[in-house]
């Protein structure tokens, strides 16, 4: 069985160890993959079909029918923004496809605050070797990111 | 069934690197380990997507719990990484 994982967000795909935070740097999380987005704002959406078990602005979770989640982080530290600067475009529990818009956001405001903007996408609770196909440089929101066997 | 009641004192909850810490030294354990919020069902305390999933806030409660041999020290080190500021 393979999931393939979508980029949540429109920018480069640049890896997880690129993410200024070792939390994710070091796939403390989960391997997955990360991207610095456009600085335009934009939607994040969902990478995988599924469920949306956990909303908050700055992060979510959808799981798959097959129980495999994927988290979205939409920059670093951004849990100190409280919310502010970013708009729900879905509800906690929403039943989701994989490209439908999550959250509205403006990665250039998140940097024009002190914080990095790059959004690490992991796969939560899969082995480092379960992800591979990992696509590098430009993607849009919706693009094949990589794939989690 | 040993267990350990702790209130989560971490700026950012059960997030992040606390989240990464716990789970990580919980899925050492040879043995199951569930993590518990008032009111919400135990959850897989080795899996980061129920412990992220559970969302646990600053100045939460939660318990941990496992019913085997040497279970103590297991939830002592994950209660001190739960209850870490």
């Amino acid at each position: 069985m393979v999931t393939t994982v979508l980029a949540p967000v429109a920018g480069t795909a640049v890896g997880l160890a690129a993410v200024p935070d070792p939390v994710f740097s070091q796939a403390m999380v989960g391997p997955g993959s990360a991207i610095d987005p456009w600085r335009e704002p934009g939607q994040a959406v969902a990478p995988i079909s599924g469920t949306i078990v956990k909303l908050r602005a700055h992060a979510y979770i959808v799981m798959g029918d097959d129980g495999r989640g994927v988290l979205v982080h939409l920059g670093i530290d951004t849990v100190q923004l409280k919310g502010e600067g970013f708009r729900l475009l879905a509800a906690e529990g929403d039943r989701v496809r994989a490209g439908q818009p999550v959250v509205f956001w403006d990665p250039a405001a998140v940097e024009a605050g002190g914080r990095s903007p790059i959004c690490p996408v992991v796969a939560l609770d899969a082995a480092a070797g379960e992800v591979d196909g990992e696509v590098r440089g430009g993607v849009g929101a919706g693009d094949e990111l990589f794939r989690w066997s | 069934m040993a267990e350990r009641k702790v209130t989560v004192m971490s700026e950012v909850g059960l997030h992040a690197r606390p989240a990464a810490t716990f789970v990580q030294t919980a899925a050492q354990a040879p043995f199951d380990v569930t993590i518990a919020k008032f009111g919400v069902p135990p959850v897989n305390a080795k899996s980061i997507l129920s412990v992220l999933a559970l969302d646990v806030r600053q100045g939460e409660t939660i318990v941990i719990s496992a019913d085997a041999d040497g279970a103590d020290e297991f939830l002592d080190r994950l209660a001190a990484i739960a209850s870490a500021p």
